[in-house]
């Protein structure tokens, strides 16, 4: 089941996605974060952030929608009391980093630079929950690529970033990652969405919107993860939004992925990546696949 | 910590309390043990409405004839538990469980604890309850709800408190059963009127829990309120049950919760 997502190699295609799977060490019971292929830390920021008022989370059909805010316990901490442990037993580690200005971003890979155990950072550009940061770097390409590129020279370890399907032009959004040095690009983060109390007249959640994720974007996040990889056929992706099977995961390598974040399914079932991680194994024995990267951008046009 | 395990469990019985509660008992494939104010996560059906699992105390753990069953008390609020009151014997759910911290069930100093439950807030007082009942610990049990058909499982509480020498105290807030008025307004009389209790341990709807707390900060009186916010995961994971404490952190109350003690909650819920 071993693949990589560039230069990082992964024992399997399936990861816990940021912001599912705490700092890491939350669920090790249920589901120890060294049996996937990678962990993605919570989104953190220099100093630690308390997030947004509640009600922060509210379900839909098929689907949730959070406004959390990007409530984390700061870099320092992370790296104080999770990562050692990280380490210890294995995991491979993708910090998703967070910041309201440039110098943020900056300051959470240098601080992470001192550490060993980080096989890659995911930068944070689509969050739809911040009002500065986040996702105005993702929606405009120009900032983007020039976010990505001081990002580029404070590290020489993996860079991903983070699309929001929010942007105007994805496909010039994942362009101006790469050139601006990106090792590879995660889609989708949450699709900005609202729920309203018609009877209090009101929205449902605190922040008014918030983002939804969940198997009602699966859709949307399998087409822009063709779309990408049709314009950038290079580019190691790694597909999210929506994976709740084994048979969700191969539909997003086929897409063109080479990996897979699980998000929301963990809410439902907190051993929701190992079970994925079976179900994918099955399904490739089924098919007769002996390489599950095989099946990576494999989909096929009558 | 009572290790969690997410199990596969049966529907084994279930009974109606009230017009809008029931209560239903989940086989458990082996032996648990919970502490009352614990919860589980149930998913309530196998498709993706509704997506997330409920979150539900934990009203009893019984063992009979070597099957160990769990007991919910479900007031019917939406599609989650709408499916549970559906959902035949034997069928098969899952229960992630026991999650989350319970109350101090040890006695205290200067009385016996006061246990008050508002409407569907019953499950984790009726379970201490009968624990305390079962460790001779003294407490007083106040049973508030919005009309005496909404009062759920009396008898059962009564026999819990009487066994344990302590008194039941039922009010309605349209005064159909019981006294007129809310339940903290029972508890507030008692104690003006010179009633001592070592701890008021409480779970019910937020507005009640925010008289209790303010009627313990009157009456020096220690209180534990086992709070509902609405949860995603159970686990900790997806923030969404935040809590803010009077040191101005937001901690998510299934894992640092669901009970807390008032005094660490922040100032507006005693206010």
């Amino acid at each position: 089941m071993a693949t990589s997502v560039g230069a990082v190699a992964l024992a399997n295609p399936v990861m816990a996605a940021s912001g599912t799977f705490g700092y890491g060490l939350d669920l090790i019971d249920l589901c120890p974060p060294e049996r996937l292929g990678a962990v993605v830390s919570k989104g953190l920021s220099p100093q630690p952030r308390p997030g947004n008022p509640t009600p922060r989370i509210v379900e839909t059909a098929a689907g949730m929608i959070n406004a959390i805010g990007l409530q984390n316990v700061g870099v320092e901490a992370f790296c104080r009391d999770a990562l050692p442990l990280l380490r210890e037993r294995g995991a491979v580690v993708a910090v998703n980093v967070f910041g309201a200005r440039m110098e943020e971003y900056l300051e959470v890979i240098a601080r992470c630079e001192r550490e060993t155990g980080v096989a890659a950072y995911e930068l944070n550009v689509s969050c739809p929950n911040v009002t500065a940061g986040g996702m105005e770097f993702g929606h405009d390409p120009a900032l983007l690529e020039t976010l990505t590129r001081r990002c580029r020279e404070a590290t020489g370890r993996p860079l991903w970033v983070k699309l929001s399907p929010n942007a105007p032009d994805l496909v010039a959004t994942a362009r101006a990652a790469v050139a601006g040095g990106a090792d590879a690009l995660t889609l989708i983060n949450t699709v900005r969405a609202m729920a309203i109390d018609a009877a209090a007249r009101r929205p449902v959640l605190a922040n008014g919107c918030g983002g939804l994720s969940g198997p009602a974007v699966k859709p949307i996040a399998l087409r822009m993860v063709w779309e990408v990889h049709r314009a950038l056929p290079e580019v190691p992706l790694v597909g999210i939004g929506g994976v709740e099977t084994g048979r969700d995961a191969a539909e997003f390598l086929l897409a063109g992925a080479s990996a897979v974040q699980v998000g929301t399914a963990i809410f439902r079932d907190p051993a929701a990546p190992l079970r994925i991680v079976a179900e994918l194994e099955r399904f490739c024995e089924a098919q007769g696949i002996a390489d599950v990267r095989e099946l990576i951008g494999g989909l096929q046009w009558r | 910590m009572i290790a969690r395990r997410d199990l596969a469990v049966r529907v084994a019985a279930r009974t109606d309390l009230s017009p809008t509660c029931f209560r239903i008992a989940l086989a458990t494939p082996e032996p648990l043990t919970a502490t009352p104010g614990q919860f589980g996560m149930v998913a309530c059906g196998d498709g993706f409405d509704p997506l997330l699992r409920r979150a539900f105390s934990i009203a009893g753990v019984a063992r009979r004839a070597g099957i160990t069953s769990v007991e919910l008390m479900v007031k019917e609020v939406g599609r989650g538990s709408a499916l549970l009151r559906r959902a035949c014997v034997g069928t098969e759910l899952r229960l992630l469980g026991p999650l989350g911290n319970g109350f101090t069930l040890s006695p205290g100093d200067g009385g016996p604890l006061a246990l008050v439950a508002g409407g569907i807030g019953l499950p984790p007082l009726l379970f201490a309850a009968e624990v305390l009942a079962g460790q001779g610990v003294a407490f007083d049990l106040y049973l508030g709800a919005a009309t005496a058909s909404e009062l759920l499982d009396v008898e059962r509480c009564r026999a819990a408190t009487e066994a344990a020498g302590g008194k039941l105290v039922c009010a309605t807030d349209d005064g159909s059963a019981g006294e007129a008025g809310v339940i903290t307004g029972a508890l507030e009389r008692r104690l003006t009127a010179g009633r001592r209790y070592a701890r008021a341990l409480a779970c019910g709807p937020d507005p009640m829990l925010r008289a209790l707390a303010r009627l313990a900060r009157a009456h020096g009186l220690d209180a534990e309120l086992s709070l509902e916010e609405p949860m995603g995961c159970g686990v900790g994971v997806c923030l969404g049950c935040v809590v803010e404490l009077a040191d101005g952190r937001m901690v998510p109350s299934c894992k640092e919760g669901p009970v807390f003690p008032a005094a660490r909650l922040a100032a507006r819920w005693s206010q």
